[in-house]
Formats: structure tokens, sequence, C-alpha cells
């Protein structure tokens, strides 16, 4: 009777640990048919179709703490975008773009998955360490990287086919201190501050220090703050009580506008010298009238007066009730600019002819960088390595307006480096 | 559409939850699986790129790395382990996530680890995505095997005595130190050796990667998965980590359904996913 019913008197723990069992191994079966399903469908030997559209892929964080870069970015491409398709062109081009998220692991993913669709260059990641993350993968299955805004030491150096639009702050952090300098000749105290858990301002605030030590200025004092960080009064009083004559700052938008800002509320009347993460219209609304006066040095400046930049500019205070680009939306701008131009001109010389995509890829790479582009940061082109060689920056300040809430960077000094520059 | 390069987040987040788990099968609420996991990490990170050998490195050095970061994140677990281990509930719980900030903030700060920016060119043991699924898949199996045994054996019984009282399974003779301190260790070699894996597949390695946000993450495969079997954290772990990827095609909505996931699945599941009926059932079920 009871067998008929197919009950079991089976002890429960028995009967849990054959469940899990069952369990594990349709887990470990379910694993296997994915790692089968997943396996490298690399889609670099097929051939491209001769007048389809050519995929391009942009990674760039849309989500984290990343996001406000990210966002601007996404609209320096789409304004480029428009912009482009807008010229006469022979062969379309489609944007796919991916949330690369903050972190690591997300860019990876994002790039897999670009890849995977096969697009033929890659535009990202937003933040230098995703850039040490994704951009060996795609050096591993040779795709074209085109970083917009990775500014740390060694990105190009990653391999054949990373390159990108962004200068080194290496090359433009001493501007700005020279400005300072050159404003007040008699300085001799000047206190640092930066962030000591970002990677940005830790190597951004290495270079300021190596300046200010060639033009023999030890700072009085070094403070570090985190990104996290709302309150600088601790750090401010005490930097404060060396009475420096200049401060400069190394750290990312919120939390060096907040310390602009607290820096003037708690009294000090000194110039105020801001590296390449306050270069964002976006602090505008944190330190508000405190921002008045902050020097910093530029890759971009919106008073650029050349067709494409003003191009650049019409489009964006269309897009944005009336607002001026910043460094951020240009570069990404730049970036698509530069992988469209290349891949037009490879078109035109029929190189895409007959071509398997890995091939194209190749080829591509070799184009971009051979080219010269006329682009909003104005001209550029790219050493061998994938490193951009950009010959004007500038130097900017910033001007708040009567309410307090909105302000321009307006351009102080234009400055050409040697084109070879490290 | 998984491919296999999310596989090995995925097997990794399996990893991580498990690591959650060991402690908690023992009753023992501890966050400080990141903290192992960015020492493993870190070891890994600095062995790999001393001599500047991008080119790669063979499987065996790696598996070296795993036998010194399980060593050494023993030690460490020991050592922490002890003091710690006194406290219960919320109190070990804030003393863990302490033991990741101290590590977190060491790593960023100490002058041979990279700082901010972190160790970058760290050599690759697999051409393919496929060899680290492969890797990381057979520990995982492994893992799951010696935690199936765990179950009926006679530390896994303390274990689960201690869960359900301490006091009493004290009384009955169980030596409740050493069963919690192992657990403990256990669950710090397992995320140090899995830091090693990931050190090696992310290319590159930093303080960001062993934060709190990351202790919240693998708490969080735990609770949805399920903590009454080995199998909740693994399923978990997986289904977390292919989550965000999985909902790329909705666009920039794809976070707020991934929030909605976490905030409905205890409320659905309050006992996670794999609960103790659900694979009495199992068991029981005859095709």
């Amino acid at each position: 009777m009871l067998r008929s019913g197919g009950l079991n008197p089976i002890d429960p723990l028995v009967a849990r640990r054959r469940g899990s069992a069952r369990l594990a191994t349709a887990v470990a079966g379910a694993l296997a048919l994915l790692a089968f399903l997943g396996r490298s469908s690399d889609p670099a030997a097929q051939p491209l179709s001769p007048a389809a559209p050519l995929k391009l892929g942009a990674a760039l964080a849309l989500t984290g703490n990343a996001n406000l870069y990210g966002q601007d970015q996404r609209m320096g491409i789409s304004l480029a975008q428009a912009w482009l398709q807008a010229q006469p062109h022979p062969r379309p081009v489609q944007l796919q773009l991916e949330d690369g998220a903050s972190d690591e692991p997300s860019a990876i993913a994002a790039f897999n998955l670009l890849i995977r669709q096969g697009v033929i260059t890659l535009i990202g990641p937003t933040l230098s360490q995703q850039a040490f993350a994704a951009d060996p993968i795609a050096q591993r299955q040779g795709v074209p990287v085109v970083a917009p805004s990775n500014t740390a030491k060694g990105i190009p150096q990653i391999g054949s086919f990373i390159s990108r639009v962004s200068a080194q702050s290496s090359v433009i952090a001493p501007l700005s201190i020279d400005e300072a300098l050159r404003r007040e000749p008699g300085t001799r105290r000047v206190a640092v501050f930066f962030a000591q858990d970002d990677a940005y301002s830790t190597a951004e605030t290495a270079i300021f220090q190596k300046v200010l030590a060639a033009r023999g200025l030890k700072p009085v004092s070094v403070q570090r703050t985190q990104l996290a960080d709302n309150d600088f009064q601790n750090p401010i009083t005490a930097a404060l009580q060396q009475r420096p004559q200049i401060v400069v700052i190394s750290a990312q938008a919120v939390d060096g506008g907040n310390l602009i800002r607290q820096l003037r509320e708690l009294g000090y009347r000194g110039q105020i010298v801001v590296g390449n993460g306050l270069n964002t219209p976006n602090i505008y609304p944190i330190c508000q009238r405190w921002c008045d006066g902050v020097l910093i040095a530029q890759a971009y400046s919106p008073e650029l007066n050349t067709p494409v930049n003003l191009a650049f500019r019409r489009l964006f205070a269309d897009a944005n009730q009336g607002r001026t680009p910043g460094q951020i939306a240009a570069q990404a701008w730049t970036a698509y600019q530069v992988v469209f131009e290349a891949i037009q001109r490879v078109q035109k010389r029929g190189g895409f002819e007959g071509l398997t995509l890995g091939d194209a890829r190749q080829q591509l790479m070799q184009e971009l960088l051979n080219g010269r582009y006329n682009t909003p940061l104005g001209p550029i082109r790219f050493r061998p390595d994938g490193e951009v060689v950009q010959g004007r920056f500038y130097v900017a300040q910033v001007r708040m307006d009567a309410t307090g809430r909105s302000g321009r960077f307006t351009l102080v000094r234009e400055q050409e480096l040697p084109e070879d520059a490290p | 559409m998984i491919d296999n390069g999310l596989l090995v987040q995925m097997i990794l987040g399996a990893l991580l939850g498990l690591s959650v788990y060991l402690p908690m099968a023992a009753g023992q609420l501890s966050l400080a699986t990141p903290a192992f996991y960015a020492v493993g990490g870190t070891l890994a990170a600095l062995l790999s790129t001393q001599d500047n050998a991008q080119a790669g490195i063979t499987l065996g050095a790696m598996v070296g790395e795993m036998f010194l970061a399980a060593g050494l994140t023993a030690g460490l677990a020991l050592l922490v382990g002890l003091p710690v281990l006194r406290l219960r509930g919320i109190y070990l719980a804030i003393a863990t996530i302490a033991l990741v900030e101290i590590v977190r903030v060491a790593i960023l700060n100490l002058p041979f680890t990279g700082g901010a920016a972190g160790i970058f060119g760290i050599p690759q043991p697999f051409q393919q995505p496929l060899g680290y699924v492969l890797f990381s898949g057979g520990l995982l199996a492994a893992c799951g095997w010696l935690c199936q045994r765990l179950e009926a054996s006679r530390l896994g019984r303390s274990m689960a005595a201690i869960r359900d009282d301490e006091l009493a399974s004290r009384c009955m003779g169980i030596h409740t130190t050493r069963v919690k301190l192992t657990a403990f260790v256990a669950s710090a070699v397992l995320a140090g050796i899995t830091g090693v894996i990931a050190a090696h597949y992310l290319n590159t390695w930093n303080a960001r990667q062993g934060s709190f946000d990351v202790a919240i993450t693998t708490l969080a495969f735990v609770i949805l998965g399920g903590s009454r079997s080995w199998l909740g954290p693994v399923i978990g772990g997986l289904l977390l980590t292919a989550l965000p990827e999985l909902l790329r095609p909705v666009g920039d909505l794809r976070l707020v359904l991934f929030g909605l996931v976490i905030l409905l699945g205890p409320v659905l599941f309050p006992q996670g996913l794999i609960t103790p009926a659900l694979l009495e059932r199992l068991g029981r079920w005859k095709p």
C-alpha cells in the first residue's frame, strides 16, 4: 500500500542531502552547457559585408560614481554622431552604446559584449582603472580602442591597439601652476590637497608637486582627503596655519567643489589652482560664488574659434539649454570623430574590400594612428604607440555670474607646446 | 546571452558567496570576505608582476600563488578570528567591517601596492576565458563537494548545532571556539584563493576591489540564495552576478530592475531561493 502511493519513509536529512546532490548536479550541468554555448564565438574571422554599416562600440560610465563624466561623454558622442552623419560619408557607421558602469568587472563585461557583437572599434572606458582591466581584453582580440578620458600614465602602453585622445595630466598640469606664479612671482608658500583614494588625483598631485619642486617651491602643507568627504575643516585649518599663498587641489568634482567652498568660507583669500577632476561645469552649483577665480589648465577651450568647435558649441547649447560644453564632452566628441574619419578614409581607398572583420580592425588601427584630425580640441594626431599629440593647451579661470549659481571657464592663456612633449 | 567572460565572473561570485556562507553556517555573521579577497588578489598581483613578464604566467605559478594566499589568509584569519569571534551578531559584523576598511586603507597607502591606481599588467595563465571557466568551475565543484561532505561530518553538525543554539551546543561538549574559528579560517582561505583568480582575470588590482560594497554584494548572494544550504549562496552568487548583464536589453532601467529583484527577493522568498524544504522535496522526488 505504502509503495503504491509512492511514499518513501526516508529520513528527512538523507532526503535533503540527496536533494542537494541532485540540485548540485543540475547546476553543474547548466554551467557546463553555458560554457559550451558561450565558448568563444569570435566574429573576427567572418568577412565584412561590403555595404552594411560598420558597428562602433562605446562603453561609458553611465552608472556608478563616475556617471557625471559618462553622461557628459554620452552627450559628446551623440552630438558628434549627429554632426558627422550630416556630412557626406561613403561608409555608414552604427553606434552601439553600452553602460560600462564605474567598476572593472562591468567594463570587462561591456567590452566582451561589444566585441562579440562584431564592433570594429571601441570607445571607452571612462576611468583609467577600468581601462587597465578592459583594454587588455580588446588588445588580445585585436580590437582598436580609443580612450576618451583615460589620463593615467601607461594607458597606450597596454598594447598596440590602445590609443587615447585625452592628454596625460603630466602635460597639462604644469601650465596652471605657471600661470599662478606669473601672477604672483614672489610666492614662497604653497599648500597641496589631494583625494588619496582616487587614482587620478594621486597621479596628478605627484605631477603638481614635481612641478612645484622644479620651480623651487616645497609645499608647506600636504593634506590628504577622501572622495566621499564632505567636511574639510580639519585639513583646511591645518593648511591655513601655514599661511599658504597658493592652494593646489587634485580632487573630483563633488569633493573638490566642497573643498574650494570651505577654503573660502574659512577665510582663505589667495589663489586656488585645481586639477583636471574639477574640469567640468558641474562644479558651479557646488562651490557657487566661491568658485570664482579658480585657475585650471585644460585640454579644451570652448573659446577656440574653429568651424568644428563652433559647430560643437552650437549643437551642445541647443541640446542643453544654452550651456557651454566642457572638456570631457569635447574629448568624447573627438574620440568619435577620429574613428569616424579614419573609417571614411579607409573606405575611400577601398580598404574594407574583401577583408575579414579581424583584418579590418587591424587596417583601421593603422589608419587611425596615421591620420591628422581637426577636432574641437584643436588639431591632433597620434604617436605610433597611440598617445595623443596635441599642440595647444589652455589655462582658464572660473568666472561666476551675478547669481552665483552659474558661470564659465574664461580663457586666460593659450599655450603652444612643442609637439612631441611627453 | 552569457559568454564565458561573464561565466567566470558568475563562478567567482558563487565562490565569494560560499565564503560568506561558511561562517554563517556556524551562526556567525562575518563580513570579512572582501578583506581576505583583497589580500589574495594583492598578493597575486604583486607576485606575478615582479619580473615584469607581461607575456604570461604558467598555471603552476598561479596555483603556487593560491597556496601562498591560502597560507597568508589562514594566518591572518587565525590572528583576527581569535579575538573577534568572541563577539556576536551585529558586533561581529561591525568588527569584520572594520577589518575590511583596515585592509583597504592599508592597500591604498602601502608603498608597494600602487596606491589608488593599483597594480596593472597582471599576466594571464589562460589565453581564452574558457580556461578560467574550467579552472574556477573545477574549484567551485571541489568546494561544493567539500561542503556537501561537511554537512554530514562531525564538524558540519557542530556548526549547525552552534547556529541553532551556541550555549546548548557548548553544554553538549562541542568546542565552540574551535568550530567557529575553523569556519572563519575556511571562509578566509576560500576568499583569498578566489582573489588570486580574480586578480588574473581582471588584469588589474586596486584597493577598490575589496571595499565595503563587496561585503554587501556578497551578503546579498547568501540572503537571496538562502543561508541554510551551501547551494543557496552558490546559486545566489551565480544569479545576482549575471542579472545586471542579462538585463542590458532594457537599457537605462536595468539597475532599477536589479534593485527591484534585490528588494522583492527576501519578500517573496524570506528564507532564500534554496530552502531545506525544497531540497527535501527534491530528494524524495522520483522521476
